[in-house]
């Protein structure tokens, strides 16, 4: 009878150290895999955000003007149309990454760098850039602006 | 008598290039001398009617008898009968007659491509060229047919075209570069391979960028000549305007048309313009400025303080550059400084441009705003890193903390059995 019963405790401790072994085991690779994880360095350190919602409200846009813009770490720059549409595209210069800005006075994107123009569908017209500025898609919801890198 | 025959037939010739019938557009004449001519064993005779049915000309209608003359039905050897308008093979200042009949009627080329510009032989006889060709009966030098390559000539916008962007040099080459042809008139030679060690050469041919220069955009086509000493910085000011017109207000812009010497090639140099860096200026040894300038004048000065303008805003882009990507690559969100840091950049390239100026207060302008911002973005690097060491030492202090928990667990357990275990024992 005694025999019985102690081994039966016998089977239940090995069950608790295996249980709690187990469980201990699985606590600290649950520590140490963010662990690891937070100390290697990220293959890409660029945001790879492919959409950013502006601070700007459609109607604080004007038309026949710009504003630049953040879309991750790079520039970008919606414009107002003379024509009342809304369009965006990268504000690096095809050039140089020069930042570029808006003419109202042309109705173009201008880079100051060089004097390399753009038409407002981003195709260079003029001066050194040899392509044209990368479009974003322009999606207005309500009183939001959200700019889209076209897939 | 038999001069004075010959002289008839000559003005005769003449007579009939210039009143040959303009076709009618879309006519698709009747062509008999392909028939003939391709199948003759003289390859001069036959390979320009092998050729033809390739060229613009022939796609859009046009015949043998357009630009030779006589009678594309006749069958037979009384098709070239002078009679007939059989002029032959045009040469010198006739090529450009017979090219200039339809190409210099505006009414007509309209039929073809209205946008079509229609002064190329005014322009062709106001080139070197062209010059040489009526003054001096130069029978050398080039005419319509050797650069659009006469029986196989194609849109310039075609990439088989000798006119192509991409084929213009190595056109122009075909004479200019050949040592021996070009011998009497006493010119280098060597601009084609200087042209393919330039940068502009580089963009067109590697990076495919149709629009870098070649040979006519320097020196016109059809007009072609080199360009004056005073009005070379007009001709590159054509696409790098900014610096064109920084140069044109400098003080060196004067001094050079008195020097005698060109602007911009005086530095950059002319076929063999290479990628330009920031040792060009300032009077260290790979500096253009010490040709003139030594270190001690006023002009050397000047160019030391502009280059070391030039070298700090690189340096500090450089350096908030390197600690935002080390910050980006630890996984810190850094997009703003890196966002801010643009600006610099766009300043170091502006500053870069503003050397044309040759002015310290000028460049000035452009570099402070760019130290600013590669300050304040060195600012937002730093601070993330810092804030990553924080993160990191206070993540090590918390695993510490759990390990020693963990630890404490498993001895608390074996406390606990052990203690278990001895009140058994005591129970037995």
């Amino acid at each position: 009878m005694a025999e019985g019963m102690l081994k039966q405790f016998i089977d239940r401790r090995n069950f608790l150290n295996w249980f709690l072994g187990s469980t201990a085991g699985a606590f600290v690779l649950s520590v140490l895999y963010p662990l690891s994880r937070y100390l290697t360095p990220p293959p890409v350190a660029e945001s790879t955000a492919r959409s950013v919602t502006l601070s700007l409200k459609p109607k604080e846009v004007k038309a026949n003007s710009g504003q630049i813009f953040r879309f991750g770490s790079q520039p970008g720059i919606l414009v107002n149309t003379p024509a009342g549409e809304l369009k965006a595209f990268s504000a690096a210069c095809t050039h140089l990454a020069c930042i570029v800005q808006y003419r109202s006075d042309l109705s173009e994107i201008w880079c100051a760098c060089h004097n390399g123009h753009f038409d407002l569908n981003g195709k260079n017209i003029a001066g050194p850039p040899p392509k044209p500025l990368e479009e974003y898609a322009v999606n207005v919801s309500g009183d939001q602006i959200v700019v889209s890198k076209k897939v | 008598m038999i001069r004075a025959i010959s002289r008839g037939f000559l003005w005769l010739g003449i007579a009939v290039i210039l009143f040959l019938p303009v076709p009618a557009i879309g006519q698709q004449q009747v062509e008999n001398c392909v028939a003939c001519h391709q199948s003759l064993p003289d390859e001069r005779l036959a390979g320009p009617a092998k050729l033809f049915s390739g060229d613009i000309h022939a796609v859009k209608g046009f015949g043998c008898v357009s630009c030779h003359g006589g009678d594309a039905s006749d069958t037979e050897m009384s098709a070239m009968n002078p009679a007939k308008g059989y002029v032959g093979k045009p040469t010198g200042t006739k090529i450009v007659d017979v090219c200039g009949r339809c190409h210099s009627d505006a009414r007509f080329m309209r039929q073809y491509n209205p946008s079509l510009r229609v002064d190329q032989v005014t322009e062709y006889y106001a080139s070197v060229h062209g010059r040489r060709l009526k003054e001096q009966k130069d029978s050398k030098v080039a005419t319509c047919a050797n650069c659009h390559k006469a029986h196989s000539i194609k849109p310039p916008g075609d990439p088989r075209s000798s006119v192509h962007p991409l084929h213009v040099a190595d056109t122009c080459g075909s004479c200019h570069a050949n040592a021996e042809y070009m011998a009497p008139y006493k010119i280098p030679t060597d601009q084609l391979a200087n042209y393919k060690k330039s940068v502009h050469w580089r963009m067109m041919a590697n990076k495919g960028d149709l629009s870098a220069p070649t040979c006519n955009d320097c020196h016109g086509n059809h007009g072609a000549a080199p360009p004056g000493i005073s009005w070379v910085g007009n001709v590159c000011g054509q696409c790098h305007a900014v610096n064109g017109e920084l140069f044109s207000k400098s003080r060196h812009s004067q001094v050079f048309v008195q020097m005698g010497i060109p602007g911009c090639a005086t530095c950059h140099d002319n076929h063999q313009i290479l990628e330009t860096s920031d040792e060009l200026i300032g009077s260290r040894e790979k500096a253009i400025c010490t040709r003139c300038h030594t270190a001690e004048d006023r002009g050397g000065k000047s160019a030391a303080a502009m280059r070391a303008m030039i070298d700090s805003l690189r340096q500090e882009y450089d350096k908030a550059h390197s600690i935002l990507l080390k910050a980006g690559h630890a996984g810190m969100e850094v997009s703003q400084p890196e966002f801010d840091l643009n600006e610099a950049k766009t300043a170091l390239v502006k500053a870069r441009a503003a050397i044309h100026a040759f002015s310290v207060v000028t460049l000035k302008k452009e570099i402070d705003p760019g130290l600013q911002v590669s300050a304040k973005a060195y600012a937002g690097g730093l601070k993330a890193l810092e804030e990553l060491g924080f993160r990191r030492k206070w993540l090590a202090v918390s695993a510490i903390i759990i390990l020693a928990l963990i630890v404490g667990l498993v001895l608390k357990i074996r406390q606990m059995e052990s203690a278990q275990k001895s009140s058994e024992k005591e129970e037995v």
